[in-house]
């Protein structure tokens, strides 16, 4: 195994931040958005996973997410099955609507691959919008989504829900950090630097997307299962590509490929979302520019530019 | 009859915004997520043009020539930076330029729903095969069947046509020749850019317009492009002129369902033919 040393770091920094938030503010309004920044972080990893290290822009993302919120609420309100049940199966079916997709955008590549991903979104979107009614709410989404339910612990309250997702959250990252050093990790930037070659090496590549796929997948069907969670509350507006495209630009603005990246895109993205959108009612449209200027001016992102200057300080100090 | 009437109209404005799109993928390899945008633009300025001047004919010089201005700007200061990095850059890109488009819009001309006026001289209705077919369809028909003849002229008669077709196989080799490949891109992105304000401007009228129909319309595009094989111009008249005929009939059928019916012909195109499905399989290498 063979973590960079700057991930670790990056990671120990982060975990005094995360345990010491709560004895920081009290306030709902903070402990919420923080536990929502660690939730659309597993997404944007989960997402990033494809993205970042295979190089496959999917647009089809949302409708994990979506899924997984969907998958939780259906199955503790209809089913009446408790809260574990639904994250299970929320991961379940985000994974196998993935493998079904892959099915589908794998067998054309680069920019038809986003196309058909999108396409396939949209139609799921079309269904819980209005087709599948009875069973989505419609429009209206549906309300009342549950919260876990262990050892009698009250996770209304916003407190004691930080920690529940702030442990899924480290969790995930470990996870993710573990899979990204391990052999498929490997394989899988061999994909993206050079995919016949990684044929020629004896990898059935086809597979190897396909997993990944799928495991992407599931990861965001976690992290949409736990948003439905965190507002009590799913709609199609998860299932729409606007909700792809926000995934895209957070992992992006925080660094794609990198294990941290999407981490910090999605707190640029909050935090600019939540100073732009006090100063103006077009913030969308500012962002947007901040994205092209990003996308243009820094490819890597914000932490990917950081990971490649510490890299030239360096390989300079080594040369002296 | 009036459902193939419609049909027709139908596929004829997908033709018109599809064919900017495939042009520009066919001829840069990028496929601009933002047409759809500029289609909106399209039909904001067209109609605001019309309102303000009464004349529809302005409207729709003025929306294609802005929009199509715009696209010109959009390649040479963004897009054009983005040519040798992976391609993602460039779909990520467009996407933002969605953003951008959008907020634009929404400055200028409000959340609400707008109305462009029928153009009088063809706002009336004519008595055919038995049913009452508005003019305006039939203008629309035949403006689309105009607009596909011409570009097949343009791109395979004309001298642009040709350098077109030979900086989009060979670049390099055109700016050996010493011909401008750059601005060749610049203008064949204005120009597909402008073909997606002209759809806009022409479907103004018989839509409401508002700031979701670009990426409503946008999807069925996309749709449009992967049935008739990317890059493809006759593939794209053949494609438009059928989904155009599936929403038509679907519309007067079973309403309800005819997204999911677009949607059902591109997975079967995709599980049958990935290449589209009125283009030839190419051999890669």
């Amino acid at each position: 195994m063979n973590l960079s040393r700057f991930d670790v770091l990056i990671g120990l920094l982060m975990m005094p931040v995360i345990f010491a938030l709560p004895f920081l503010t009290q306030d709902d309004f903070y402990l919420n958005l923080a536990t929502l920044v660690m939730i659309w972080s597993i997404f944007a990893v989960g997402f990033d996973f494809v993205f970042g290290s295979l190089g496959m822009v999917s647009f089809g993302h949302a409708s994990f997410l979506g899924i997984g919120g969907y998958a939780l609420a259906i199955v503790t309100q209809r089913f009446g099955l408790p809260f574990e049940a639904g994250v299970l199966a929320a991961i379940i079916l985000a994974a196998f609507c993935a493998w079904v997709f892959s099915f589908f955008a794998l067998r054309v590549s680069g920019i038809f691959f986003a196309l058909v991903t999108l396409a396939l979104s949209q139609l799921l979107y079309i269904l819980a919008d209005s087709k599948l009614r009875e069973w989505t709410g419609g429009a209206d989404g549906l309300p009342g989504v549950a919260r876990p339910e262990i050892l009698g612990i009250d996770f209304f309250s916003s407190l004691n829900f930080y920690w529940y997702v702030a442990a899924i959250f480290v969790l995930v990252m470990a996870a993710i950090a573990m899979v990204r050093s391990s052999p498929f990790g490997r394989v899988i930037r061999g994909i993206q630097q050079n995919e016949i070659r990684t044929q020629q090496l004896g990898y059935d590549t086809h597979r190897i997307k396909q997993i990944t796929f799928l495991v992407s997948g599931a990861i965001s069907g976690l992290a949409g299962a736990l948003l439905g969670s965190l507002l009590m509350y799913v709609n199609p507006q998860m299932l729409h590509w606007s909700t792809s495209g926000d995934v895209i630009i957070m992992t992006l603005l925080g660094g794609a490929g990198t294990l941290w990246g999407p981490v910090a895109g999605v707190m640029i993205f909050e935090i600019l979302k939540e100073w732009l959108s006090g100063w103006t009612p077009y913030w969308y449209g500012i962002l947007g520019i901040i994205f092209i200027l990003v996308t243009l001016y820094f490819p890597k992102g914000v932490l990917g530019e950081i990971q490649a200057f510490a890299g030239r300080i360096r390989r300079r100090g080594g040369k002296s | 009859m009036s459902t193939i009437i419609i049909g027709l109209s139908l596929g004829m404005l997908l033709f018109l915004l599809a064919s900017g799109l495939t042009l520009i993928f066919g001829m840069l390899g990028v496929i601009n997520f933002a047409h759809g945008a500029l289609y909106m633009l399209g039909a904001y300025l067209s109609f605001d043009i019309a309102h303000r001047t009464g004349s529809f004919a302005l409207g729709v010089i003025v929306a294609t020539v802005v929009v199509g201005l715009a696209g010109i700007a959009m390649e040479r200061f963004a897009l054009r930076p983005l040519y040798n990095r992976p391609h993602f850059y460039q779909l990520v890109l467009t996407f933002g330029f969605i953003l951008v488009l959008t907020e634009a819009v929404k400055l200028f001309w409000g959340l609400g729903y707008k109305e462009a006026p029928m153009p009088a001289l063809l706002s009336g209705s004519v008595d055919m095969f038995g049913s009452t077919i508005p003019v305006y369809r039939l203008f629309v028909i035949g403006f689309g069947a105009a607009a596909a003849i011409g570009l097949f002229a343009a791109l395979e008669r004309s001298t642009f046509g040709m350098l077109v077709r030979a900086a989009s196989s060979d670049s390099e080799m055109v700016q050996t020749l010493g011909l401008p490949a750059s601005t060749i891109r610049t203008a064949v992105f204005g120009f597909g850019a402008g073909l997606a304000g002209l759809a806009g401007a022409i479907a103004a009228p018989l839509f409401p317009i508002e700031l979701g129909m670009g990426t409503n319309t946008i999807i069925d595009c996309f749709i449009v492009v992967i049935l008739g094989g990317l890059g493809n111009i006759r593939g794209v008249v053949a494609a438009a002129l059928l989904i155009g005929m599936v929403r038509a009939i679907g519309y007067t059928f079973m309403p309800s369902w005819v997204d999911v019916l677009t949607f059902a012909m591109l997975i079967a195109t995709l599980l049958t033919r990935p290449q589209g499905l009125f283009s030839r399989p190419v051999r890669s290498a």
